[in-house]
């Protein structure tokens, strides 16, 4: 197997073990992450594998619920962000002329407000629900995919089977969703495992910050409940230490992936690449 | 009966450096049952000329004049309306290259496609009408095929697989553009025969820089010259005894008539000379083809040419 | 100048399961000096990969080429690159050939300076040298984008005439022309030969392009030559099944009427 292939299928594979996880929380743990499951700052034991927090609460469980939180956060906003982007970049590619331009402009604005300040402020005012805070990032972060999407839509609108299509006389959005869109599927793959790595990280540091959805365990909070009840003084490791490893090999493999499949689509940018 | 008779049309782009003429007063008729070739060298207008009867052109292109198809005005026609002729009443067979089908659609999708669009059929019945329309082509295994994608295909298959698609519908009337193009010259012999076949039972207008491909399935010739047409004609007329300069220079330029070129390049169809377009490079230019832009003049009733020297 | 020995360039594919092909299946030619060999094939006989080979773009997998009484197949880089400027090739697409972002000026001047001539001399060289592929000088401040695909295959030809190379192989470099402009090159290339004392390779699969051009035409089919001879020899008495085939072929797509009278 080659070095891509590899880097390809440990990618998935870790991401496939995040996946499952989230998927049977309830039947991985052994207690419900909120109830007061033991004693407060116990040790890793047999009973509490991570030991449990201020709250007496097991941090393993946490742990494990964790992980649904983040990807959630990450899907929906991957989902939306990418749906939004990918829609906009089609059309503003395939029409060119001044609605490119248009398009274009406008993105060239919204460009420049920086998306995680305006998030915060947005998170203070409304303490939205995890959902909603995913549809916000998809919304906010779906500027930054357009114009990847865009510049791929110029070129395959130059090639001749679209006007081929056309001469057949169907219809622009017929050859948009029928005959664009297919070419840029593996385009959109990365862009989304990317959005989606990226709003992950973003959504465990909101929970960092305290504006998590206090409904929902996160690795964000986990990390934040550490800090602040004395987790790092008394240097409690088995609660700060697993979160913060299980966002960075969730993120890795992410990053894996999409860098293996952008590879896969140009390889002319491995060269770039160390 | 005519079955496309095109009227002072004009065609222009605008861009930074200045209008390009791509078509200036194009007067043509194709009769049907008719093949005319369209020949000139490229940048000509040629192509323009077949994406104008498809109003395929990019939106900010100037466009006057008048194209009739079956007596209905193509340019009056709403976009509506022009996307239910296309494909089903105009057929394109576009030129062949690596971009010409989708790579990630099976050629008999591809093929199907138009079938379903316009006739409505299913998907099933749509791919089966495809391997048939494959069959007919002249593509072995076509059964098997339909299923394969375009890389899978040589560019002679690629060809005749574009010239299924144009058929699909059975329009009646076809414009190939450029199709033998980039072939070498064994698949393009049956790739010739084939487009031959087809122009038996349709009306075509064959777009081609390839003389010898259009001496072989034309009925009649137009030369093409800066955006114009130069001389119009009966195929046997014009390439036995042409009378434009510029066509006899592009007979003369083929390998088997010894490669005498005609010196100079086309003038750019931004900054067009006046008079006569062609008098840089012509031998036989006289003081008024500075002066005058030579008029279509009708020699005989199949022989039109756009020269001074008939006056 | 070029004699060619039981060359062969083998090419593996696939990832897992190992094919072989052999692009160039132990082929031998040779070159007089000042001559023209045409070499003509269908597309993917191997032609443009022989060409390659010849110039060591790609490595042969077995076979010397000599060129000047010296065996280059077994040449180091470096000493490659002292040969590399005497023997030249002109492809196809002259669009591509040439950077986009360079004016003609620029793109003859490039050549010129890696082979070291003077700075000052420089300006007066692009200059004689438009003029020997026949452009004039309102084309030096142009970019490729603004020229035909004929201008820009003479800015290809100075580029490579810039290196005043010995041996010169064209690659179907008309193809994508059209007809009354490949007249031109065609013309411009024989006369520039005759002018240089050119060595020439040209290839193509046009059988009556090459007639016009060769001074003799091998015929390549499946990575084989499979006849060599004079142009009137494999016009008129093609011996191979191959050769008699693309000969009907070419006669086949001649125009079929009469030369004009008047």
């Amino acid at each position: 197997m080659s070095k891509k292939n590899l880097a390809m299928s440990v990618s998935i594979a870790i991401f496939a073990i995040y996946l499952l996880i989230a998927l049977f929380a309830p039947l991985l743990t052994p207690y419900d992450p909120f109830i007061i499951a033991g004693g407060i700052y116990e040790e890793p034991s047999p009973e509490h594998l991570l030991g449990t927090n201020d709250l007496a609460q097991d941090i393993f469980s946490q742990l494990i619920y964790g992980t649904r939180a983040t990807l959630l956060l990450g899907f929906t906003g991957a989902i939306l962000s990418v749906s939004i982007g990918t829609a906009i970049g089609i059309v503003s590619g395939y029409y060119g002329g001044r609605v490119d331009e248009f398009i274009t402009r406008t993105l060239d604005i919204v460009m420049t407000i920086p998306t995680f300040p305006l998030l915060l402020v947005m998170m203070m005012f409304f303490t939205p629900g995890i959902y909603v805070t995913g549809i916000l990032m998809g919304l906010l972060g779906s500027a930054r995919g357009v114009r990847v999407i865009r510049s791929q839509v110029l070129s395959i609108a130059q090639m001749n089977f679209i006007t081929g299509v056309k001469v057949m006389g169907a219809s622009d959005l017929y050859v948009m969703a029928k005959h664009v869109l297919p070419n840029l599927l593996s385009l959109v793959t990365v862009q989304f495992v990317f959005s989606a790595q990226h709003f992950m990280v973003m959504g465990i540091g909101l929970g960092f910050l305290g504006l998590g959805d206090s409904n929902v365990i996160d690795w964000g909070q986990m990390i934040d409940r550490a800090y602040q009840n004395g987790g790092v003084i008394n240097g409690l490791w088995w609660w700060l230490i697993p979160p913060g490893m299980a966002v960075t090999f969730l993120s890795l493999s992410l990053a894996l992936f999409g860098y293996s499949m952008e590879d896969e689509i140009n390889p002319r940018m491995k060269l770039t690449r160390i | 009966m005519d079955i496309i008779r095109i009227k002072n049309l004009n065609a222009g782009f605008p861009t930074k450096r200045g209008l390009v003429r791509a078509a200036t007063s194009v007067d043509l008729t194709i009769r049907e049952g008719e093949c005319l070739g369209l020949i000139g060298e490229s940048g000509c207008g040629k192509t323009v000329l077949g994406m104008t009867i498809m109003r395929l052109l990019q939106p900010n292109t100037i466009i006057s004049g008048e194209i009739f198809y079956k007596g209905q005005n193509l340019l009056a026609l709403k976009e509506e309306e022009m996307r239910k002729l296309r494909g089903k009443e105009l057929g394109m067979i576009l030129q062949n290259s690596t971009t010409s089908l989708n790579p990630v659609l099976s050629v008999g999708d591809q093929i199907a496609e138009g079938i379903i669009l316009h006739e409505g059929l299913r998907k099933k019945e749509a791919r089966e009408k495809a391997t048939e329309l494959l069959e007919k082509v002249q593509i072995k295994n076509a059964a098997v095929m339909s299923k394969r994608y375009p890389h899978e295909f040589s560019g002679g298959m690629r060809e005749r697989a574009m010239i299924a698609i144009a058929l699909a519908c059975s329009p009646s009337f076809v414009i190939a553009d450029e199709p033998t193009t980039g072939l070498d010259n064994r698949t393009m012999k049956g790739v010739i025969s084939l487009l031959a076949e087809v122009a038996k039972s349709k009306s075509m207008l064959f777009i081609t820089h390839d003389l010898a491909a259009a001496s072989e399935i034309c009925d009649t010739i137009a030369v093409m010259y800066a955006g114009e047409i130069v001389e119009w004609g009966d195929v046997d007329e014009v390439f036995s005894a042409p009378l434009h300069p510029y066509t006899s220079g592009l007979l003369n330029s083929l390998p088997e008539r010894g490669f005498i070129a005609i010196p100079g390049s086309s003038p750019s169809l931004i900054d067009l000379p006046g008079g006569c377009r062609f008098k840089e490079r012509c031998a036989c230019s006289e003081e008024r083809c500075a002066r005058a832009h030579p008029l279509m003049k009708e020699i005989s009733s199949s022989h039109k040419v756009r020269c001074h020297r008939y006056d | 100048m070029i004699e060619i020995t039981d060359l062969k360039t083998t090419f593996s594919t696939g990832l897992f399961k190992k094919h072989t092909i052999n692009a160039v299946d132990v082929v031998s030619l040779h070159i007089k000096k000042g001559e023209t060999l045409g070499l003509v094939g269908e597309s993917g006989c191997g032609k443009t990969t022989l060409g390659k080979t010849i110039l060591r773009l790609v490595e042969p997998s077995a076979g010397t080429i000599c060129f000047d009484n010296q065996d280059i197949t077994r040449l180091s880089m470096r000493e490659m690159r002292k040969i590399r400027p005497r023997m030249q090739m002109i492809f196809q697409d002259p669009d591509s050939s040439l950077n986009p972002r360079m004016t003609v000026a620029e793109s003859i001047a490039e050549p010129l300076r890696q082979a070291g001539t003077k700075k000052q001399e420089i300006p007066k060289r692009v200059e004689e040298l438009l003029t020997l592929v026949g452009l004039s000088l309102e084309h030096l401040d142009r970019h490729p984008y603004e020229l035909s695909g004929g201008q820009n295959q003479r800015v290809v030809l100075a580029r490579v005439l810039a290196l005043e190379p010995d041996f010169i192989i064209a690659d179907e470099p008309t193809s994508a022309l059209d007809v009354s402009v490949q007249a031109q090159i065609l013309k411009l290339i024989r006369d520039l030969k005759d002018e240089l004392g050119l060595t020439c390779l040209f290839i193509s699969h046009d059988l009556m392009v090459v007639r016009h051009m060769s001074d003799s035409i091998a015929v390549m089919g499946q990575g084989k030559i499979v006849e060599i001879g004079t142009p009137d020899e494999i016009f008129e008495s093609p011996s191979h099944p191959y050769t008699k085939d693309l000969v009907s072929f070419a006669k086949n797509a001649v125009l079929p009427y009469k030369k004009e009278s008047k």
